[in-house]
């Protein structure tokens, strides 16, 4: 009986976990490489989610993706109380932790060593993809897996936008809300416990990619012939 | 000098000053010599294309890769097309790659990239270490993976930013070496930048001293440091004992010179007479005397007493500051190992001359 909600969880999760990667990445070099006027204000505005109660940023989507909205009576799209509104709400509150870790990470890795790869021969995107990704991967990934792992516990907006219809918008900690006012604690139990140790493992898995794998030379590298 | 390949005409307005910079070079090694903040940097990173010049030209072998003026179509060759080979100052090593996928990197795609990659890092004498990245490398073997690094595409020009200032001297004159050699091994035109006039000494053929964006003077280095062109040159060059003076007397066999009442003696140089110029003396060329010695031919000129100012010791120099009788101070220095019964104190009068072959007219601009 919890395997639905599990399911759609999974479904939701994996969806605003691939654009938290494409629109976070695509944020975060920007970010880190460029200057412009009103980066401050942007950069703001990505991590409000953080800060914000979910029922605002839910009001917010609400807005959006409501009837009467622009972007709705533009493209068609009637997607409230459906998973997909999930999804973006997810997607929404996950992309802060991406695109802060990400920037940190692509913003640490000296310029020199892109420029070096342009003496090298390499177009933008292969200087991205063979230098500046690589080198920041560990910061790339640790914001990918906290991304999702909050968008996997995503409960106030996507109450808001997506509804708590069991078999079609119920997510897991919605229905873990669901379960404990219907006093079916047995599913409560399984179900947080099965959240916790996915929280649990994401968190451990960040800390553990955070940690160099080599460690760095602590004093003078080891000198055999100049 | 060989024939001209590059030829580097170019504008660019940076905070504080103006870079206008004119090159041209064959294959050769000539050291941008200049203090930090002249543009020396600013230069290297506009020819390989990492900065845009705001306007002028560049061409190799008598192909444009830079065009900009106020009109006319522009000509900009990205860097990654430009094939430039460029060492940059703190190497810039791919920490993520072995030396060897270091040096293979330009190679990329290309069939042969692992065989050309162990050639050159067998070239560079690193062969045992293609497999090391770049933190388990001293510095001068990461200096030599860089070096093979921007060789790997064959380029015709090499850039090297103060490639090799923070190595240990041993390390640092081997290199040196290498460079001179790999230069005529492959007849590349080499621009290598640094702020050390050792450096420059060491691996130029030419030198090209910059100052605030400009190429004040280029020649071959002894002719640029034994005549700079004037009293910037001079000073970039770390000369001192710079003055004015008044020329009294040109003749086939010498100068005589006025230095606000002070007569020089100097060897044949081309000035007119009456004319005012900018001279120098090197405070190894100013001489003590001694009273106890014979008075050598090399000390029969220029005789003065003045008084010690100051007394200043370096590792194997004695520097003295002396107040001169015209209200000037001359800078007097000579080998810490050198006997003297004088007590050259702050206070004491000493006995000078200026070496008439160490006085040198600087070559109106």
């Amino acid at each position: 009986m919890i395997w639905q909600p599990v399911i759609l969880s999974l479904q939701v999760t994996a969806v605003a976990t691939f654009f938290i990667l494409v629109i976070g990445l695509a944020l975060a070099l920007v970010l880190a490489r460029s200057r412009f006027a009103g980066k401050t204000i942007l950069e703001t505005a990505i991590s409000l989610p953080l800060v914000l109660p979910p029922s605002v940023v839910g009001y917010y989507l609400l807005l959006a993706l409501g009837r009467g909205s622009p972007l709705v009576e533009w493209t068609g799209w009637r997607i409230l109380f459906t998973w997909p509104a999930a999804a973006i709400a997810a997607t929404i509150v996950g992309l802060p932790l991406m695109v802060q870790a990400s920037q940190a990470a692509i913003a640490n890795v000296d310029p020199a060593l892109e420029n070096a790869a342009r003496t090298l021969g390499s177009s933008e995107p292969a200087v991205f993809w063979r230098v500046t990704l690589p080198l920041a991967r560990r910061g790339i990934l640790a914001g990918l897996v906290l991304g999702a792992a909050r968008a996997l516990g995503e409960f106030g907006a996507t109450l808001m936008v997506a509804g708590n219809i069991p078999g079609r918008t119920q997510t897991l900690p919605l229905a873990i809300y669901d379960a404990v006012q219907n006093r079916q604690y047995d599913a409560a139990n399984q179900m947080v416990l099965l959240m916790t140790a996915l929280a649990f493992f994401a968190l451990w898995f960040v800390r553990r990619i955070e940690q160099p794998k080599r460690p760095r030379p602590s004093s003078q590298p080891e000198n055999t012939t100049a | 000098m060989s024939d001209t390949r590059l030829t580097v005409d170019i504008e660019k307005r940076l905070a504080g000053f103006r870079l206008a910079v004119r090159l041209e070079m064959g294959a050769e090694i000539v050291v941008l010599f200049g203090p930090s903040g002249a543009g020396k940097t600013t230069t290297l990173n506009a020819i390989a294309g990492l900065v845009t010049p705001d306007a002028g030209e560049m061409a190799l072998d008598g192909r444009l890769f830079f065009r900009k003026h106020r009109s006319g179509a522009v000509v900009n060759v990205p860097a990654r097309k430009r094939r430039i080979g460029y060492v940059f100052q703190q190497y810039a090593l791919f920490p993520h790659l072995t030396a060897l996928e270091n040096i293979a990197y330009a190679l990329w795609r290309r069939r042969d990239a692992h065989r050309r990659a162990e050639t050159l890092l067998e070239r560079m004498g690193l062969a045992h270490l293609a497999d090391r990245y770049p933190h388990e490398l001293s510095g001068g073997q990461q200096q030599r993976v860089a070096i093979a690094r921007a060789l790997a595409t064959d380029p015709q020009v090499l850039l090297l930013d103060e490639p090799f200032s923070a190595l240990d001297p041993a390390v640092r004159e081997r290199l040196q070496k290498d460079l001179r050699n790999l230069q005529a091994e492959m007849n590349l035109v080499v621009l290598y930048v640094t702020h050390r006039l050792e450096d420059a000494f060491a691996v130029g053929h030419r030198l090209a001293v910059l100052r605030e964006g400009r190429v004040e003077q280029i020649g071959p280095i002894d002719q640029v440091f034994r005549h700079p062109i004037n009293h910037h040159v001079a000073a970039v060059m770390g000369l001192r004992n710079l003055f004015r003076a008044r020329v009294m007397d040109s003749t086939p066999e010498g100068l005589r010179l006025d230095w606000d009442g002070l007569r020089l003696e100097a060897m044949p140089q081309p000035v007119a007479a009456a004319s005012i110029v900018t001279a120098y003396i090197r405070p190894e060329d100013v001489k003590i005397i001694y009273p106890d010695r014979p008075l050598m031919s090399a000390v029969r000129h220029n005789q003065v007493i003045g008084k010690i100012v100051e007394r200043r010791s370096q590792a194997d120099l004695q520097t003295l500051c002396v107040s001169m009788p015209n209200g000037h101070e001359l800078e007097v220095s000579f080998p810490v190992h050198a006997y003297t019964p004088l007590r050259l104190t702050p206070g004491e009068d000493v006995r000078l001359s200026l070496r008439r072959e160490g006085l040198v007219i600087l070559h109106p601009s």
